[in-house]
């Protein structure tokens, strides 16, 4: 189970809106590499992982990933606060607004609502960790994204944390995947689904 | 910046040192330094929640210092603006 703190993992206080910035960042909310699809697929893998490591390291991250979209979405909410409707038309905010108004909605950047297709859980722990690898990587180059078109420090500030702890987690599912292959029978190494199959008989 | 964010600073500071060692130790689950140096961080953490919490308000569900209202629903919430021009901080 899961306590709330009340408070976020890294501060974030934007004293400017920026309805045209807060478009782009809301792909990090629910877009295809945001952090709700994030936190979904490293807390539906972790049934299927093996070793008690990868368990941990899945539960953990996938627990720093709901922080982080509590962040985003505090990014997004600060951003739009007090929007005149001539604010909102020429930041190209006026498409959102008529669906969300100012709420915050899980969609990417082009308007595609979130879906779950832009996870996997694929019952293999060195599949799933792949993916997890190549997730940290897509989100980083989001972040990286986004830091081309942000030139508030207000936003930057937070926006460089988040894309930091991408980073990090890229090096530690590398650490578990590592582990998983180094445990792995030599004699099974990628051929098998470890979690389902019973392995080559001697 | 304010006594309340410089202390919240504080302790986010030492919260993201502990967490930061913690999720190491996911997979180094045998480095003792990591473990010696997680608990340092923890204790630090966990004393300046407390004095956040006296003077500022609940950070956990569980945690109340005051006796006279259910400091939990207490703006500000984590993602509010304390903006003095148009939200003043409730006191009552």
């Amino acid at each position: 189970m899961w306590m709330y703190e009340k408070k976020l993992q890294y501060p974030v206080k934007i004293a400017r809106p920026n309805p045209a910035l807060a478009k782009l960042i809301a792909s990090q909310y629910g877009g295809p590499d945001g952090e709700l699809g994030a936190s979904l697929r490293y807390l539906s893998q972790r049934f299927s992982m093996p070793m008690p490591e990868l368990k941990a390291i899945l539960t953990d991250i996938a627990t720093e990933e709901l922080g982080h979209l509590e962040m985003v979405g505090a990014i997004v909410h600060q951003l739009t606060r007090n929007l005149t409707e001539e604010e909102i038309k020429k930041g190209g905010f006026d498409a959102y607004f008529v669906d969300h108004t100012t709420g915050i909605y899980p969609s990417s950047a082009s308007g595609v609502p979130f879906t779950a297709a832009y996870v996997q859980s694929k019952g293999d722990p060195i599949t799933d960790l792949h993916e997890d690898l190549a997730a940290e990587q897509k989100a980083r180059t989001t972040y990286d994204n986004i830091l081309r078109f942000a030139d508030d420090p207000d936003v930057r500030d937070p926006i460089k944390f988040l894309r930091q702890r991408e980073v990090v987690h890229y090096q530690r599912f590398g650490e578990g995947l590592r582990r998983l292959q180094d445990k792995l029978n030599d004699r099974n190494f990628y051929a098998f689904n470890p979690s389902f199959d019973k392995g080559p008989v001697k | 910046m304010s006594e309340k964010d410089m202390l919240m600073r504080r302790l986010s500071s030492a919260q993201f040192a502990a967490w930061e060692m913690h999720i190491y130790l996911d997979t180094h689950p045998n480095d003792r330094a990591a473990l010696m140096s997680m608990r340092k961080y923890e204790e630090k953490a966990r004393a300046l929640r407390a004095e956040y919490e006296k003077r500022f308000g609940p950070i956990r569900p569980t945690d109340m210092y005051g006796d006279t209202r259910f400091e939990w629903v207490k703006d500000p919430w984590p993602w509010d603006v304390e903006c003095p021009l148009t939200l003043g901080e409730v006191d009552d």
